[in-house]
This record gives structure tokens, sequence and C-alpha cells, in this order.
């Protein structure tokens, strides 16, 4: 990074915030300040829905997950247009009518108060670290390959987002995620376009689909009903429609951005947008991760992207895997422009000739990085992970400067605004569902207010700390992934009972949902002694899910019939 | 869909709803549901050639 970068960088993200502050700050009313003052169009809507989701670790991490296993992380959003739709008909509705701040209102109005409170308190405490998982991620990564110290790094991202946040609420959130969204897609094709102009002279876009596909890289959907493969359509299908429903209909950090829309159809048709085009932005990003992977069969690549990590190794060892990897490495190129010459030349027999060459030194090439993965994940006794490594090196190693500076904002960017949304929930949750409901059911809207911005603060101060303790061995995208897995499928379970079936109280469902969440962990703890619970994170959403109404009938059989009126009235 | 008492204050300022969807030439939002998944469809279908192709 050199002067124009970090003009660039500080300039764009230290303007959005400052910008956001100063149309936002002020706000005395508590609506206003947790919901927004429900004048969003769905454009408006549909952005900061998008924006609250796509973290940095969608565009910092997920190119490396295209790189590394191709398109088939695709799948995981198959279930995004059912979820969304299921949420724009049933869910939406009711929340509009009820005219609620959170979502946890409402199963205090039709179970009782310790059903909300559970509710709430499951969303607190997986939004809670998800926040800290949100500032990690950029921070990690951008520490290691700028040489910035981490805690520093993860400290002041921290502080900006709790600054305009605390300062603006809700609208604040929303107008930053507008502009941060447009920097990020900007940058994001900025790199595609600048992929694609320096893949080899002679090599079209459909070369390199071709290579792409004989590695196997662009194999999106896989039809076969294995429960242990990890994205498979039918786990995107049903696991993915479990998940996404949990976390659009049930996850305050969503509801929060479409409840307050300027009317019902404004909010319907902002997550209509995100039904339509989540699929293709997903794929889009992963395409680039594809053809990451083509260009750097042209272009040695480091042996393990994470150099700060790789440099630590004795020398001796590293000089030797790293000879290995140039070596295969340069055999795989040279049988690559042999099977693209004669691609060009139309000679069949040699272009597949070439290209089984080539196959069987890119798996030497593959062999020594997997030892250099062991290598280096030894005392963790896990293969280490450079997948969020690789997108963020090309961007060093062959983008001009002043776009490395437009990249780095937007990854931050996105780290901002998820995190924001995320702080502004954690915030309307712990005020509305505990705060006023509980302890001072008599405060003014100014007074809430206030309180609402100390825990912003206090749940931003929170993020940090976890992000300073967290140490993650998965891919960071899967890490985000299989978090959310585990507190979904509960939540949404007590979602659909209180929407859809009638005779079930709320001390079955509380009980139920207790269980329920025990037998998930106990799942994801023994996945590694059992092989057979070993089955992809996204099952978990449907078995919590599942597993919570089915606990809910049972226990309320046992319980006897359920009182008919609501135990709680609303929060004032 | 079981029905819930309203929070009082909804009923204070209620939310301005309209009967019409927006997009033009889809009048229910059946119509808009329906065009979301012949989309999602259309995704899959362009996805699994993608795959089929490149195999």
């Amino acid at each position: 990074m050199n002067a124009l970068d970090y003009v660039v960088l500080f300039g764009t993200l230290l303007g959005i915030a400052a910008y956001g502050m100063w149309r936002t700050c002020g706000r005395k009313d508590l609506r206003d300040y947790l919901s927004g003052g429900g004048q969003s169009g769905w454009l408006l809507i549909g952005l900061s829905v998008m924006a609250t989701q796509a973290s940095a670790v969608t565009f910092l991490s997920t190119p490396g997950q295209g790189y590394q296993d191709g398109l088939g992380f695709v799948q995981n959003y198959f279930g995004t247009p059912f979820a969304l739709i299921i949420i724009a008909v049933f869910f939406l509705p009711v929340y509009r009518r009820l005219n609620v701040y959170t979502a946890y209102e409402y199963l205090g109005q039709r179970f009782d108060t310790k059903t909300r409170l559970l509710g709430a308190a499951l969303f607190l405490v997986q939004r809670g670290l998800g926040a800290g998982l949100t500032i990690y991620a950029p921070a990690i990564v951008l520490s290691t390959i700028f040489g910035w110290p981490l805690n520093a790094t993860i400290i002041c991202s921290g502080l900006v987002v709790v600054a305009y946040t605390v300062a603006g609420g809700s609208d604040a959130v929303s107008l930053t995620q507008k502009y941060q969204l447009g920097i990020i897609f900007a940058g994001m094709i900025l790199a595609f376009v600048l992929l694609v102009m320096k893949l080899p002279a002679g090599l079209s876009l459909g070369d390199a689909l071709t290579l792409a596909g004989g590695f196997h890289k662009l194999q999106a959907v896989d039809f076969s009903p294995s429960l242990h493969v990890r994205y498979t359509f039918w786990s995107g299908l049903f696991g993915g429609t479990f998940l996404m429903l949990s976390y659009f209909g049930t996850d305050q950090s969503q509801v929060q951005r479409y409840i307050r829309g300027a009317s019902l159809r404004e909010s319907r048709l902002g997550l209509m947008f995100n039904a339509v085009w989540k699929i293709p932005m997903q794929f889009f990003i992963l395409l680039l991760g594809v053809l990451l992977f083509v260009f750097y069969q042209f272009e040695q690549p480091p042996v393990f992207f994470n150099q700060a990590a790789w440099k630590n190794q004795p020398t001796g060892s590293a000089q030797t895997a790293e000879a290995e990897f140039a070596t295969a490495h340069a055999e795989e190129r040279r049988q690559l422009n042999a099977w693209l010459a004669a691609r060009r030349a139309g000679d069949q027999s040699s272009e597949k000739a070439a290209f089984a060459l080539a196959a069987t030194a890119h798996t030497r090439v593959e062999v020594v990085r997997d030892s250099v993965k062991t290598q280096l994940g030894k005392e963790s006794g896990t293969p280490a992970n450079d997948n969020d490594y690789i997108f963020i090196t090309f961007i060093l190693d062959y983008l001009p400067h002043g776009v490395i500076g437009l990249l780095t904002a937007a990854f931050f960017a996105a780290a901002l605004n998820s995190k924001a949304a995320e702080l502004n929930s954690l915030a309307s949750t712990t005020v509305v569902d505990f705060y006023r409901h509980l302890l001072n059911r008599e405060a003014s809207d100014v007074h809430c207010v206030r309180a609402a911005q100390g825990f912003t603060a206090f749940w931003g101060l929170f993020a940090i700390a976890v992000a300073i303790f967290a140490n993650l061995s998965e891919n960071l995208v899967q890490a985000a992934n299989i978090l959310g897995s585990l507190f979904y499928g509960v939540p949404l379970g007590i979602f659909l009972l209180a929407f859809f079936v009638k005779p079930v109280g709320g001390t079955a469902v509380f009980w139920a949902a207790v269980v329920a969440e025990v037998v998930i962990l106990f799942l994801y703890g023994v996945r590694h002694l059992i092989p057979a619970l070993d089955i992809s994170y996204l099952w978990y959403n449907l078995i919590g899910c599942a597993a919570c109404m089915l606990f809910s009938l049972v226990i309320q059989a046992a319980l006897g019939p359920a009182p008919k009126t609501p135990a709680t009235p609303a929060t004032p | 869909m079981i029905p819930i008492t309203p929070n009082p204050e909804a009923s204070a300022t209620p939310a301005p709803e309209s009967e019409s969807t927006g997009p033009p030439g889809l009048r229910t939002w059946g119509a808009v549901y329906g065009l979301v998944l012949v989309t999602f469809l259309i995704w899959v279908g362009l996805l699994t050639v993608l795959s089929g192709i490149f195999s």
C-alpha cells in the first residue's frame, strides 16, 4: 500500500462514517432510533438487507472458497428465495400489524415472557459472538497482509462503527450501508475486470472456463443425496431454506432492516430484491475465485498464501517445499501452454494429452500444498487454511495502487456495514426485550434512546473483545455459517410454532427449545467421535427446528391443553 | 395463521399499506412470488448446464 491507497482507504471509510453521523445524529424518538423513520423504500431496504448479510467475510473469503473448491458453495444459498417468500407472506404482515420493535416481542404476545426472553437470549448469544467474527475476519487477514498490529486493527475499525451507530441508530446504519455497498460493488467489479484482463494472452474466457471445468471447479450443482457432502442441491434447498428462514425471519439484525419500510409493499419488495439477486451475487464472487484459480495456473502463486505464517517455518523444510512446488508448477504451466497452443491449432489429441499431463502436474502441486498445510497446522491438529488470503494476495501483487486502496476500503466497508446492523439489533433487543420489559417499564423514549446508545457501545466493545480472543481453524465464511447453523434452527422452530401451531403453549415451547438446543450442540460436539453424526452443518438448521417443534408437541401432550390467551402484554 | 391482538400502538400509527405490488405487469403478490421462483429455476438450470458443459 502506498500513500494513494491510504488516502482512498481512509477517505472512503471515514467520509461515509462522518456523513452518516452528520445526517442522523440527535435522534430522540425511540422508534426512530431503533427502527428508522419508517420511510424507507424497497431499494434501500433491499440494499440494507443485502449489506447486513454480506460482511467482509463474503468478499474476502468467498473468492478463496471458489479458488479452492469451485462453485459448489453457491448451493448454500438455494434456500434463500423460498425463505424470503415465506417471510414476505407470513412473518412480515404479522410483525407490521403488531408494530413490534423486535421479533421476540411477538413471542411474548403469542406465548409468554420466558419464551420471549429465551428467543432474545439465543439471538444475543449467537449474534454477539457473530459480531466478534464480523470484525475479526477482515482484521486477521488485512493485518497479516499489511503487517498492521492485529489488535489495533480490530480496535480501530470496531470504534469507527461504534461511533456512528451510537450516534445515529438505525437510520445511520441504513444510510451508510447504501454508500458502503456502492464502494463494495465498484471494487469487486473492477477487480473482476482487471483479473480477466490479466489472464494470459490468447486465453479467452471460454478457454478459462474449460480449464477450470477440467480441474472440477465448475461443479456448481450436485444432486447427490448424501448427508455427508457439505454442499449439495438438497442440503442447500432444505437446510438452506431453514437457515435463511431463521436468519432473515427471526434474527433481529435482519428483521430490523425490513420491518419499518414505508409500507408492507416496500418491505416485501425489498425482500424479493434479495430473493432474486442473492444467488447471482454469490455466483459472481465464486466465479471471481475460479478465475483466480485459472490465473494462478499460469503465474506461480506462493506455496502458502498466508505468507506471514509460512515465513515462520524452519528455513530448510520451507526451501525444500518451495523448490518442489516451483518445479511442479513450472511443469504444469508448460503443459497448460502446450494445451492452449494445441487448442488454438485445433489439434484435439494433443490438447487432451497436454491437459492430462497438466492435471498430473497439478496433482503434484496440490500434494506439496497439502503437506505444507499439514505442517503448518501441526500445533492445532487440523491442516492450516489459506483460502482467506488468496484474493487479497492477488490484489496486492497484481492490481495498481489506488485500486488496492479501494478494495481494502471495500473489505472494511463490508465489515462495518454488517457490524453496524448487528450492534443496532443487539442494542434494540437488549433495551426492548430485557431493559424496558423487565427493569424499567416506565422509562421515557429519551431515556431509552440513551440506554440504547449505551448498549450499542457495550455490544461494540464486547464484539471487539471476542475478536481479540478469536482463533479459527475454519475458513472464515464457513465459520460464520457454522456458528449461525448451531443457533438458528431452534429459534426458527419457536417462530414456526408461534405462527402455525395453535395448541402449543409457552411452557412446552420453552423446555422443548432448551432440549433441542442441547441436542444440536451435542451433535456438533461429537461429530468427530461418531462418524455417522458428522453431517453437513446446514442440516443442523432443519434438525434443530424439527426437534424443537416435535418436542413441543410431545411436552404439550404431557402437560395437557395450553392456555388460550396470550400471557404477556406488548412492551409499552 | 394464529390471530394475535395487535399492539395498541399499532392502531395509533397505522402503516400505509398498498394493494398494488409495484412491478409493472404483476398485479398480485402471487405473480411476484411466481416470478421470483421462475428466476430461481432459471439460475439453477443455468448452473446445471454450466456444470454439465465444463465437467
